[in-house]
């Protein structure tokens, strides 16, 4: 441990927090507390449900992740010293993008993605797999999850959502789906839900109407993801879950993956504990997770401002008497279950299903 | 051994490699993709051009398939990804005869298990809706030619069948081409204007290919390929893959057409409307005025006259099937093509000549553009280009 201490760098973040005033366990120094914390996030690391790096890097001329990249919050250096061990990047396409061209659009950014991976080979790998997710950590690599994409992307055609799942993708967002509205899921989108089973591809919640969000979770045979939401009860935001869907949310399994985004959690590391403790409580110690939210326009938390700031997350949690075991699951064996849960699920289903026609003829669009 | 056995016996070895199919939007069109209602295990006579048992007969071992889609509409994105996903189904659904093929390698490791390897093309530069990400896409999914036009213009190349615009390729034009050549997409220059072909064997360092025209100098439509473009290709190195459409290949059946054409305007249709009151009106003057009909030796006409333009390493086969209505007399459907071989070793094409015709050809031009996009992605990075930053107009 003490090599790690010796790496931290002298910058006035870290000055900061280290003569933290208010530090709420006197008998054990904030140092020792970070010292734990990194060495769980060690063995653990952290699986960040959703990152806006691709589009943030789009516009800039240049850019070099490997070496540190002060334009976004996201680069090698901070991911390391966070202990970020896999990136979810979403590929959602900007709000008022015309309809057709955001099938285009998500190919443009599956290829960014490809591409920005390709120019860091020492820094990143492209997964498709829980199994290749714990391939890149043994070779060192933070392993990069493709998805949420927009539901646009698929141009409400199942044939699409097959090419895409094709080019990696592995999380498929459901806000603003017209077959996902206030009166729930059409017959097509129940066939939506059921071809992403069968090919692996995980639903992401988070925006949709509570009626869609309670219907898939009765349908999905596999745990679902909420990619940006933490908990109504402690602070009210429209993508914020009550405490009932949290708890139907941890009868099935699925992630409540806590956004690092002020707006629906509070400006500190501390209010995002408080929405830790709750969906803990809630739905489960097994049904939270989180997402850095990093590079996606969202303000954040001042003490966690970019990708390197986990550790001191941990350790709020560590002080708050998290077990081991617990901030193990939230940091990383969630994401891994329900990554795998979803493998499993797809291979078990396409040994029963055929590929659905692109737009069955008999179902409402 | 007539002529017709020796056929046989040759595509048994060195099998047909087409150039350009249209099942998959026979398919899209007529049942909306649903593969068991056209289950092309079987004979399929009725509805299609193509289906195994045909294929089988006909002696193809490789085929691409088009992922075409209409250029008139929005949404060619979307579109093209749905054929995309239907060829793919197809390679699934009939393994035992279809086989994936990205390479010239796997096009040879079909050939030596018998199965039909399955390629794709895009037909038309309006499937990657000026985007180099969107066309870097499709070659991810497997697409290993672009048609760079269909029948009209698109926003960066002349079509043959439309007003000339930018005067063959624009700036993004060119980078489009220059992409395709470092990711081994080949270029197709069928339907593109003349100017346009040009264009492209300039900027290209890669064979290109015709994936379906004929020869211009023996018939005179604006699809096939001039005399000038052919003599360049032993130079790129690329192939011309000679289509059959009557109504490209026949003169007195381009004259039908545009009478025919006149009298569908004159009473007052669209020249391409197929509704029911269209159909009759072409209907009556088809009776009065009989259809020309071609045959493989139309089809091989233009062939020997290629061969003289192009020389025989540069000549292949691209039949358009349930691409066009009509087809000629014995190349009637996929099973036709050992009809045109029977007629070729009739006119004196030794076997090796017609080993490169039918399969070596296009293996070496695919392998070729492999070997160009290899090095070439030594040395340069994927093109961020947009129209906009080098032909400065709105993308629309």
């Amino acid at each position: 441990m003490a090599d790690l201490q010796d790496d931290i760098p002298t910058t006035t973040e870290v000055g900061e927090d280290d003569c933290l005033p208010d530090d709420p366990f006197p008998t054990e120094s904030g140092t020792d507390v970070l010292e734990r914390a990194h060495a769980l996030l060690a063995a653990h690391p952290v699986a960040d449900g959703y990152s806006g790096l691709p589009r943030a890097l789009a516009p800039l001329p240049w850019y070099d992740l490997e070496l540190g990249e002060t334009a976004v919050d996201t680069d090698v250096p901070r991911l390391r010293e966070g202990h970020v061990g896999a990136l979810f990047w979403s590929l959602q396409v900007p709000e008022g993008e015309r309809a057709d061209r955001a099938v285009g659009a998500t190919l443009e950014q599956l290829d960014l993605a490809r591409t920005v991976v390709e120019r860091h080979p020492e820094g990143l790998r492209l997964v498709r797999t829980a199994g290749q997710v714990i391939d890149a950590r043994h070779c060192g690599r933070v392993a990069v999850v493709l998805g949420p994409a927009s539901v646009a992307a698929l141009g409400d055609s199942l044939g699409i959502l097959r090419v895409l799942h094709s080019l990696g993708l592995r999380v498929l967002s459901l806000a603003g789906a017209s077959w996902a509205g206030e009166e729930g899921l059409t017959r097509f989108g129940e066939e939506v839900i059921r071809e992403m089973n069968r090919l692996g591809v995980l639903a992401d919640l988070t925006g949709a109407p509570e009626v869609t969000l309670a219907r898939v979770l009765a349908l999905s045979k596999t745990p679902v993801l909420c990619t940006r939401s933490a908990a109504a009860a402690v602070r009210p935001h429209p993508a914020n879950l009550s405490d009932e869907l949290l708890a139907r949310l941890g009868g099935q399994k699925g992630l409540c993956m806590v956004p690092l985004i002020a707006e629906q959690t509070g400006s500190t590391a501390r209010d995002v504990a408080d929405h830790l403790d709750h969906v803990r409580t809630v739905a489960g110690p097994e049904c939270v997770a989180l997402s850095g939210t990093y590079d996606s326009g969202a303000g954040h938390p001042r003490d966690l401002a970019d990708t390197s700031r986990y550790p001191h997350l941990i350790a709020e949690l560590l002080r708050r008497g998290w077990s081991d075991t617990e901030l193990s699951l939230l940091t990383w064996g969630n994401v891994q279950r329900a990554l795998r849960s979803a493998d499993f699920t797809a291979r078990a289903a396409q040994r029963r299903r055929e590929p659905s026609p692109p737009r069955p003829a008999d179902a409402d669009v | 051994m007539t002529s017709s056995d020796e056929a046989r016996s040759l595509l048994r070895e060195f099998p047909v490699v087409d150039g350009h199919n249209d099942l998959p939007y026979a398919l899209r069109e007529q049942v909306r993709y649903d593969l068991d209602a056209r289950d092309i295990a079987t004979h399929q006579n009725a509805h299609l051009h193509t289906d195994i048992p045909r294929l089988r007969e006909g002696g193809v071992g490789a085929q691409y398939w088009s992922v075409y889609v209409r250029s008139d509409l929005p949404g060619a994105v979307p579109a093209t990804l749905e054929q995309i996903d239907c060829v793919r189904q197809l390679i699934a659904r009939y393994p035992a005869d279809l086989r994936s093929a990205l390479t010239a390698a796997d096009m040879e490791a079909a050939r030596a298990e018998g199965r039909i390897a399955s390629l794709m093309g895009a037909e038309g530069g309006h499937s990657i809706d000026n985007s180099l990400g969107t066309l870097r896409g499709l070659y991810e999914l497997g697409v290993r030619y672009m048609t760079l036009t269909h029948n009209d213009n698109n926003d960066w190349a002349d079509s043959a069948t439309d007003k000339p615009n930018v005067g063959g390729l624009s700036a993004f034009g060119r980078e489009v081409v220059r992409e395709m050549n470092r990711l081994g997409m080949l270029v197709d220059l069928s339907h593109v204007a003349a100017t346009t072909m040009r264009a492209a064997l300039d900027t290209t360092t890669a064979p290109v290919i015709f994936s379906h025209s004929s020869s211009r100098a023996v018939c005179d439509h604006p699809r096939n390929i001039p005399d000038d473009v052919l003599e360049r290709l032993p130079a790129n190195g690329g192939m011309a893959m000679v289509t059959f459409v009557p109504k490209f290949v026949l003169q007195a059946a381009v004259d039908w057409t545009a009478a025919a054409d006149d009298n569908m305007r004159a009473n007052g249709f669209h020249h391409l409307d197929t509704t029911e009151e269209a159909m009759k009106v072409h209907r009556a003057f088809e009776e009065t005025h009989p259809r020309p009909i071609a045959t493989a030796a139309t089809v091989a006409d233009h062939l020997d006259h290629m061969r003289e333009a192009a020389g025989i390493d540069h000549l292949g086969i691209g039949g358009d099937y349930d691409g066009t209505a009509f087809t000629p007399d014995g190349l009637n459907d996929v099973s036709g093509y050992p009809n045109l071989i029977a007629e070729l070793l009739d006119r004196g094409w030794s076997r090796p000549d017609l080993a490169k015709l039918t399969w070596q050809n296009a293996v070496r031009v695919l392998s070729a553009a492999e070997d160009v996009a290899r090095d070439l992605q030594a040395t340069r990075a994927p093109s961020n280009a947009t129209i906009e930053s080098l032909d400065g107009v709105d993308g629309d």
